[in-house]
């Protein structure tokens, strides 16, 4: 009998310690992502804190960090500041009434009835005493001074205009290079993966001649950071094609048998199965434009009511150089494409094929 | 495959499907019609007018007083000390942040792939948000952080207050991981499982699967990654842009070219150092794809040329 149960009891043991070995390896693994994150994210708590602390804050060094007030007491009409003071009885929290360099007096707020007490020192080396509250007056006074209502308008216009012309001709340039035998398309997908590679002020110049007045007068108006869109982005392009490229072809070659056009099949049979790239590609192209300060600078600059985010916050940012207001601006700006990040999480980035592998 | 089809169409020579084959190229022509026409119109001619420029004197503000100067603008870079700062400077900020990001983009996709990690979907959103933060936050961000630091950890440690700016770069390649990160996760996943499964009834550790699997497996995804990082050092919007002023750049070589452009307005010198940044860049390119062809694992033969 012994004999019998001893190798099961064994089998059952190592069972049980393989399942705490795999219990704690998830959880170290699970555990080291987790921390990862939080050291990964940490700055961004800060911003938020930052713009809602009141301003006065920032400027006395032993301030909290959370955005907190002064407690203040209203003494025969006037609101007096209360701080800590040290006693021999300890520390009191006592509000100044009488500053001083030498002695000051000060009201007890919890036997107001007293009077002023006299404390000999320095009013200045004492700590103000700050109780919790965070104020929204960042964002008002910010608001009041920027137009970022009409500069989100603006970006979410110019986004949606140039949004349908990208994908448009991205996704018939990308479907052209995916499916089609031309000669020498090898050469011509090498110059679009070369154009991928151009640094971007080497042809600032001269097509910045081409949109000011001498040619096209373009300048002061949305046209230069639209049009270029409609002839498709290069990069856009090639996500495209290597997703495409990896759709089978029977498909195709059924619905051409039942007679349908390329443009048919483009419709009904690659972009149905192409919904999670075109997304992504879609997605991409509007954080592009949502970031855009480089061209709205150079060609906006001059209409300040078309202005887009980016630049209309970045701009109003060196008006008023404050702590909170920075921060306001900063938070203001990232939370649009944030939110649509997490709303279109499902589909971002789940199957960016850069070349096949397997299909 | 192609071919042989194509010569024995030839051999039967029938002109009625030749002109089907020649039908099928003018249709994708067509097709391919909106980027060609934008390809020659804005980037094609621009670039050549570059050229014609950085041969001249061109100002923005005496445009009538220009001349052909020849050389002038190419010698002048040479004996121009910034100049060749800044463009080491960029080679710099390459060779300091892309490994970074790249190991760091890496590993974390080679932890993604374990099943036993949970809420993929939530971290990898997370992981990825950074990377498309307008730099009109970032930069309020990063030192915002560096301040609430120094008040929380470094002051009450009694350690001396960070340096500002030294930070800055390591920041920003990690706070730039995403896209990458996102293409070597979705290249992992797609690795068939039954090479895995051979190798692990053959004895191989994680580690040996790591190294001899994953890696040549998804050598195309870290190529693409490591050009588009390249691209980004020296001054391209690749992928995802935070949309930086033109007066800043993170790139030494890029806010030069600016500055000489927009405050000194001295556009044939400018278009002359970008002339040069783009030969630098290009060569650095052709070397990669050549090395590639070392190091990449090209599933078709004809990829080879067309990645």
């Amino acid at each position: 009998m012994k004999f019998k149960r001893r190798p099961s009891q064994l089998r059952d043991a190592s069972r049980l310690t393989l399942r705490l070995w795999d219990f704690t390896g998830t959880a170290m693994l699970n555990l080291f992502m987790f921390m990862f994150l939080i050291a990964y994210l940490s700055p961004l708590p800060f911003m938020v804190i930052a713009s809602l602390t009141p301003r006065d804050q920032f400027l006395d060094a032993h301030a909290p960090i959370l955005p907190s007030e002064r407690v203040k007491l209203n003494y025969e009409g006037k609101d007096l500041i209360v701080y800590n003071v040290p006693t021999d009885d300890g520390v009191k929290q006592w509000a100044l009434y009488k500053p001083s360099r030498q002695s000051s007096e000060f009201i007890d707020p919890e036997n107001v009835a007293a009077g002023p007490i006299v404390w000999e020192g320095n009013w200045r080396t004492l700590k103000a005493v700050y109780q919790f509250k965070p104020t929204l007056d960042n964002f008002r006074d910010f608001l009041s001074v920027t137009k970022i209502p009409l500069y989100f308008k603006n970006t979410l216009i110019v986004a949606f205009i140039s949004e349908v012309g990208v994908l448009f001709s991205s996704i018939a340039v990308a479907y052209g290079f995916a499916r089609f035998r031309i000669p020498g398309i090898k050469y011509i997908f090498f110059l679009l993966i070369a154009t991928i590679m151009i640094p971007s002020n080497i042809t600032l110049v001269p097509t910045y001649y081409l949109y000011s007045g001498h040619v096209l007068g373009w300048i002061g108006t949305w046209l230069p950071l639209i049009v270029p869109h409609f002839f498709g982005s290069a990069i856009l392009i090639f996500l495209l094609r290597q997703n495409f490229k990896s759709i089978p072809r029977d498909l195709d070659e059924a619905a051409m048998l039942d007679g349908a056009g390329p443009l048919r099949i483009l419709i009904s049979v690659i972009l149905p199965q192409s919904i999670p790239v075109v997304t992504t590609v879609a997605l991409l192209h509007f954080f592009y434009i949502w970031n855009e300060t480089r061209l709205a600078s150079l060609y906006l600059g001059v209409s300040p009511n078309l202005q887009l985010v980016s630049f209309g916050v970045q701009r109003s940012q060196t008006f008023f150089f404050t702590p909170e207001a920075l921060m306001v601006g900063a938070l203001l700006v990232m939370v649009i494409p944030v939110t649509v990040l997490f709303l279109s999480q499902r589909f971002f980035m789940q199957d960016m094929i850069v070349t096949q592998i397997e299909k | 495959m192609d071919i042989a089809k194509q010569s024995r169409l030839l051999l039967k020579a029938k002109p009625a499907r030749l002109t089907r084959l020649q039908q099928e190229a003018r249709v994708g022509l067509l097709f391919l019609a909106p980027w060609l026409i934008g390809f020659v119109l804005l980037k094609a001619l621009p670039i050549l007018a570059a050229l014609i420029l950085s041969l001249t004197d061109f100002k923005m503000l005496t445009p009538e007083a220009t001349e052909f100067v020849g050389l002038e603008n190419y010698i002048r870079f040479f004996q121009d000390s910034v100049a060749g700062a800044s463009l080491f400077g960029s080679l710099g900020y390459f060779l300091l942040t892309v490994p970074l990001e790249m190991i760091v983009a890496l590993v974390l996709a080679a932890i993604f792939t374990s099943e036993r990690l949970k809420n993929k979907r939530f971290s990898q959103t997370l992981i990825f948000m950074t990377a498309i933060i307008p730099s009109t936050s970032i930069f309020f961000i990063f030192l915002g952080s560096l301040e609430y630091a120094d008040r929380l950890i470094f002051t009450p440690l009694n350690l001396p207050p960070i340096q500002g700016f030294g930070l800055l770069l390591p920041f920003m390649a990690l706070w730039s991981i995403g896209p990458g990160f996102l293409i070597m996760y979705s290249a992992m996943q797609s690795v068939p499982k039954e090479i895995y499964e051979a190798a692990r009834v053959d004895g191989a550790g994680p580690m040996a699967r790591f190294v001899y699997i994953t890696l040549p497996m998804i050598s195309p995804a870290i190529f693409f990654t490591l050009v588009i990082n390249l691209t980004g050092a020296f001054g391209g919007a690749v992928l995802l842009d935070r949309g930086y002023i033109l007066s800043f750049s993170l790139s030494p070589m890029e806010s030069y070219i600016n500055n000489t452009m927009f405050r000194e307005a001295d556009l044939g010198y400018a278009s002359a150092l970008a002339w040069v940044t783009f030969a630098v860049m290009m060569t650095l390119t052709i070397i990669l794809f050549r090395s590639a062809r070392r190091w990449v694992y090209f599933p078709e033969e004809d990829e080879v040329n067309e990645i």
